[in-house]
């Protein structure tokens, strides 16, 4: 049995000698981070939809009707020159006809005799690389000769923007006080096994332990602690969501317009979150009371 | 092995714990620090093992300057030194074996030293076949024993004992400085502060008295 194994023996030890204490401890921290996993989750979606809103957005650039067939092809050229353009769809004005014919299938009367003189405008449709870009790109296009109108709308742009944000800056927020829970709770657990071993660590200074010696226990104890928190926390969120997902078929298809997440896409990265807060959590916490109360 | 050179400790405000000690010890030395409660007896181990820094003077351990020591560094120097309390200090939850492993673990031997070592140290201090017992079903005697043989495993060549036999009968006490001395004629430097007048007079080791921070006597194969 090497050092190592002795130690990470003496904090299991630790753990079962206040196995009470060690319980309600991994309770809360379960509890915090299953809070900070439906939030994980949620931010996820949101972050997934708002991707898909924003990697749909473009704008349309409306062609003059007197354009020929080599104005269209210098404002195309023109256009891939614009950087922040990631697709340019053409459509002409056949296209755009058909276009309204299906968006007014159910009141075909607004198109009668329009056939003939085809009222509808060739144009551009644009989208970007980046939701950012959407305010230069706009003003490039619209230097273009030959654009009459750009249609655009900057308010969905910009609301999608700011919801994202909101969103994300609030879940940071929630997970940040959760990890600040969590440490604390451990490392007031810690502080317990410290004082609970004082004794030891009094003949152990005597003899001749070196710091890291001392500590060490009481890290594994903490990270132990973090880790097993984090495995339970995982099966349990695992659990919820995949009940969720499959009995509720609202929520498996989507919600309106809205996709959510399949727990295949999932899993890792609450995994991996929850595996790096767990080892995170219980080596700082237990540091923090190693520092206070051992002073080593 | 141990050498103070015009040491003083002062506490605040001037009241001197150590006053100008100078005493140098050989190795092998048997010796007994003796001197009323407030002495400076608890200062004097306390700075050989560097758990207090002297105000003045410098004090060598195995030709060290332990004013050289890195913090860092003073586990290593307390590996050299073998500590005995009064009060035995051992883990009740522990067998005599766990006990005296702790020592080694602490020092991260091998398993095989480990082994080794326990079998070795249990035979020295005679509690063969007791490994097993806790140490509440032990005597005083026999768990001073167990504190002494925690003090040896790790193989220092100092070993202090502080009152070792304070809490032990007198014929206990006896059997207990006789195990000292067969540790001591091993080689071992021994230093021990102790109120066991009769004892110190049978023995015929060297004496050093301490009052009021001062050396008053220091005699070789002296009295209390």
């Amino acid at each position: 049995m090497t050092t190592n194994v002795y130690l990470i023996k003496e904090g299991y030890e630790n753990l079962k000698k206040h196995g009470s204490k060690t319980f309600s401890t991994m309770l809360i921290i379960c509890a915090t981070m299953l809070i900070t996993g439906i939030f994980i989750i949620l931010l996820q979606n949101v972050n997934k939809n708002v991707e898909v809103v924003k990697y749909e957005q473009g704008l349309q650039a409306i062609i003059s009707d007197t354009a020929t067939d080599e104005d269209i092809e210098y404002m195309k050229d023109q256009l891939s020159k614009i950087d922040g353009i990631r697709d340019i769809n053409y459509i002409n004005k056949e296209m755009a006809y058909k276009d309204a014919e299906e968006e007014f299938k159910d009141m075909s009367y607004f198109l009668e005799g329009l056939d003939k003189i085809n009222p509808f405008p060739a144009s551009f449709v644009i989208r970007f690389t980046d939701i950012n870009y959407a305010d230069t790109v706009k003003a490039e296009v619209e230097k273009i000769d030959g654009i009459t109108k750009i249609k655009y709308n900057s308010d969905t742009i910009n609301a999608v923007i700011s919801i994202s944000k909101i969103v994300n800056i609030f879940l940071l927020g929630v997970g940040a006080v959760m990890l600040v829970v969590s440490i604390f709770i451990i490392s007031n657990t810690i502080k317990l096994a410290v004082y609970s071993n004082k004794r030891e660590i009094f003949i152990m200074r005597y003899i001749g332990a070196t710091n890291s010696f001392i500590k060490r226990p009481f890290i594994i104890e903490g990270a132990i602690m973090g880790i097993v928190s984090a495995l339970i926390s995982f099966i349990l969120i695992s659990i919820g969501y995949m009940l969720i997902y499959m009995n509720v078929p609202e929520v498996g298809s989507s919600i309106g317009v809205f996709g959510v997440l399949s727990y295949k896409e999932l899993w890792y990265q609450v995994l991996l979150i929850y595996i790096v807060l767990g080892l995170f959590i219980g080596i700082i916490g237990s540091n923090i009371s190693i520092k206070k109360y051992l002073k080593v | 092995m141990i050498e103070f050179i015009n040491v003083d400790k002062e506490y605040n405000h001037n009241v001197k714990a150590l006053d100008n000690i100078n005493i140098n010890i050989e190795k092998g030395e048997f010796v007994f620090l003796v001197g009323p409660s407030g002495s400076g007896k608890s200062t004097f181990l306390k700075l050989l093992i560097k758990e207090e820094e002297p105000t003045k003077g410098k004090i060598l351990v195995n030709g060290k300057d332990l004013s050289k020591i890195k913090p860092r560094e003073i586990p290593y120097l307390r590996r050299k030194i073998g500590f005995v309390f009064q009060d035995f200090r051992l883990l009740y939850d522990r067998t005599v074996a766990e006990n005296i492993e702790f020592a080694l673990r602490v020092i991260e031997s091998s398993e095989r030293e480990i082994s080794i070592q326990l079998r070795t140290v249990l035979e020295l201090v005679r509690l063969t076949g007791k490994e097993n017992f806790y140490p509440n079903q032990l005597s005083g005697g026999e768990q001073q024993r167990v504190s002494l043989a925690r003090a040896l495993a790790t193989k220092p060549p100092i070993i202090i004992a502080d009152e070792p036999t304070g809490n032990l009968d007198p014929s206990t006490a006896k059997e207990i400085f006789k195990t000292l001395e067969e540790i001591n004629a091993r080689g071992t430097t021994i230093i021990v502060v102790t109120h066991a007048k009769d004892i110190v007079d049978s023995m015929n080791k060297r004496v050093i008295a301490l009052n009021n921070g001062r050396i008053v006597k220091d005699e070789q194969r002296g009295g209390y």
